[in-house]
């Protein structure tokens, strides 16, 4: 990926190391300098902007983002794109809450319900795009479609059941009376979760190679197409979470409600560096991204700015770090040639 | 032109290098599409009648419209998911500026166009199209927004006369449509910037180093896809009398269906922009069965998603030459990363 070759002398090879890592997270830093940028005009632009706990409040507000996005960059990772995930959202909230009808004793199977929902629609997604050869953006756009389509004629656009009050509760709780959110402890956990998958396991790094270079990896003997679907079903499964968090937060199933999620994790994976050729990126990018979209429109909102102004900002920043990233990107793989 | 002729020549097979081999690839959907027509004509009474086939006509002249530049844009490897807050905006400046309708269409035409080279100019200096023009989707619908707040506003009337003009049960905006579809087909096909249009999806890399000149090509294809949806924000304005914010969401994603069940390859240089208009017509046609069936209209996500699905299966299945079947072995990913990379070089 860097033009920096390896040398004989395992010092220097360090050094080599060090740097194309520095150069390969370049992206990274200038989405992270974005956050912080945002966090200190969200601390100055707000009454009592500094306090922590306001500032992780937000971001546990804010956690089914999150780890819908981590899904959303597991797939970008893998050469793909997963545009069924609000509609995945959607239909862990809806079915949940049917399984749950309000009652605490029923939360695992509710849960365990809207999981296995999102790993399913996951791998028809997978397989779709690694065994039909359909384009991701086809296949991911089309199931989605057919799973709104099915929550809608399932509840017929009034969603039955409800959430049970004990997860309801969990949604606002702290810690042990420390100042985090549960649901902050839940994003990270998902993201120490898969992150281990990803940089510590065999098969996180067959699944980057996989990612980057399909081709070479099917002839070094990795399946590729069991990585493809592996990350569809994973996306699946992070919706999934993401959605039974979303309808514990706002304590009602809703058909529509995650419907601005699946652009909305793409925004943040590609402001956080994650590249739509695959094998690019990384976790805390989407993390990065994440906060961005967070900060800015909470800023906005504080400053109540017309939700009309909102959509101009949000888009102009969306296109204005990819101009960035791509200034990078050119400048760091040098004659090396992405 | 020896050079045009080598990068549109690289192709394995011929397809799409001349305006009626480019029409091979929609064939299938043609059949189908007149197929279906032709059963649904038999076996349903009410679909028969003329005032469902007025609806029918109205419904689909936006969608033509949109669908047509979509297909430009599809056919250099890009995509635009911009065109349905394009479509909103049209639909709010003709209702919230009360001038006269001349006015009306020049303001929604520049703007159309403006918004369209903003997406080009993105594209060409190396963002992912898919990421350009979702920013510029979210752009569009604020300035929608910060036009008219709600769903109203009045429609000058001696713009909505004609738009609302019915020669026997023909609306007039299905007649322009269908005319600014073949215009555009005409244009993607025997010009020089068509040539071109091909050479760049079929390979950014080749055009570039044949002296192509990409830049431009790409910039008049998004510009042509933001005014063809600017039109069919008017022609929306036919069926809803008002402007909405939000009315345009729906068409990109079916727009984008269109052009593909049309033989559109998404990784770009297959397909014609003429394949639109079976592709448009058997989308209507399946809300309009499903309407008269009397169907839970949620059902219609279902039936689209599996006519996705199934088209593009078929396509594969059977073999054909056809830009599907290419795209199915490229991958989407092929495509989308040839122009991104291409306009940084």
């Amino acid at each position: 990926m860097s033009a920096v070759t390896a040398s004989p002398e395992p010092k220097q090879e360090r050094r080599g190391a060090l740097r194309r890592r520095l150069l390969r997270s370049r992206e990274l830093l200038v989405s992270y300098a974005l956050a912080l940028a945002l966090l200190i005009a969200f601390a100055i632009a707000t009454p009592g902007g500094w306090e922590p706990q306001r500032i992780l409040t937000i971001l546990g507000q804010n956690a089914q983002l999150g780890i819908a996005a981590i899904g959303q960059t597991v797939v970008l990772l893998s050469g793909g794109l997963d545009l069924s995930i609000g509609p995945v959202m959607n239909l862990a909230s809806v079915v949940s809450s049917a399984q749950m009808r309000g009652q605490d004793g029923n939360i695992a199977q509710g849960i365990a319900v809207a999981l296995a929902g999102g790993g399913l629609v996951g791998l028809v997604n997978g397989l779709l795009v690694a065994r039909a050869k359909i384009p991701p953006l086809l296949a991911t756009l089309a199931v989605g479609t057919i799973v709104q389509g099915g929550y809608y004629v399932y509840t017929e656009g009034q969603p039955k059941g409800g959430v049970a009050p004990g997860l309801q509760s969990a949604a606002d709780a702290k810690v042990l009376g420390s100042i985090v959110p549960w649901w902050l402890v839940l994003w990270l956990a998902v993201w120490a979760v898969v992150a281990f998958l990803l940089y510590r396991t065999t098969w996180g790094r067959r699944f980057y190679a996989a990612g980057a270079s399909p081709r070479a990896s099917w002839l070094s003997g990795v399946a590729v197409s069991r990585y493809v679907v592996g990350a569809y079903v994973l996306s699946g499964i992070c919706a999934a979470i993401a959605g039974v968090a979303l309808t514990a937060y706002t304590g009602s199933p809703s058909v529509s409600g995650a419907d601005s999620y699946t652009l909305q994790t793409v925004a943040a994976a590609v402001i956080g560096g994650v590249a739509f050729s695959g094998g690019i990126g990384r976790l805390a990018g989407a993390f990065a991204g994440v906060a961005v979209l967070v900060f800015l429109t909470t800023i906005l909102e504080t400053l109540n700015v017309d939700s009309a102004v909102q959509y101009v900002v949000q888009g102009a920043v969306l296109i204005g770090m990819m101009l960035v990233n791509r200034r990078l990107s050119g400048r760091g793989s040098g004659s090396a040639g992405r | 032109m020896s050079a045009l002729t080598h990068a549109t020549a690289r192709r394995a097979t011929p397809l799409g290098t001349t305006t009626l081999a480019g029409l091979k690839p929609a064939l299938f959907i043609t059949l189908i599409s007149a197929l279906a027509v032709a059963i649904a004509a038999v076996v349903s009474e009410p679909f028969r009648s003329p005032t469902n086939v007025e609806s029918l006509l109205f419904q689909m002249a936006p969608l033509l419209l949109v669908a047509a530049g979509q297909a430009v844009v599809i056919t250099t490897a890009g995509i635009d998911l911009s065109v349905g807050s394009m479509m909103s905006l049209a639909t709010v400046l003709a209702a919230a500026s009360s001038s006269s309708a001349g006015a009306v269409v020049a303001l929604v035409l520049v703007v159309g166009l403006a918004g369209g080279l903003l997406n080009g100019l993105g594209v060409v200096s190396g963002v992912n199209p898919l990421v350009m023009t979702l920013g510029t989707m979210a752009i569009f619908r604020g300035i929608a927004l910060l036009v008219l707040g709600q769903p109203g506003g009045i429609v000058p009337a001696d713009l909505l006369t004609p738009l609302t003009t019915v020669f026997g049960h023909v609306p007039l905006t299905f007649l322009l449509a269908l005319a600014g579809v073949a215009l555009l087909w005409l244009a993607s096909a025997e010009t020089r910037w068509g040539r071109t249009l091909f050479a760049v999806g079929g390979d950014e890399g080749h055009a570039r180093r044949a002296r192509l000149p990409v830049r431009r090509t790409l910039l008049i294809a998004y510009s042509v896809s933001g005014l063809f949806a600017a039109l069919g924000g008017l022609a929306l304005v036919a069926r809803i009398y008002s402007g909405d914010p939000n009315v345009g969401d729906p068409f990109a994603l079916d727009a984008i269906t269109a052009a593909l069940i049309g033989g559109v390859a998404v990784t770009g240089g297959r397909g014609s922009v003429l394949a639109v208009i079976p592709a448009v017509l058997l989308l209507a046609l399946t809300d309009n069965l499903l309407n008269l069936a009397g169907v839970f209209s949620y059902w219609q996500y279902i039936a689209k998603g599996v006519i996705l699905i199934a088209t593009l299966a078929a396509y594969h299945a059977a073999g054909r030459p056809s830009g599907l079947l290419t795209m199915a072995r490229g991958g989407w990913r092929k495509g989308a990363g040839d122009a991104s990379t291409g306009g940084a070089r």
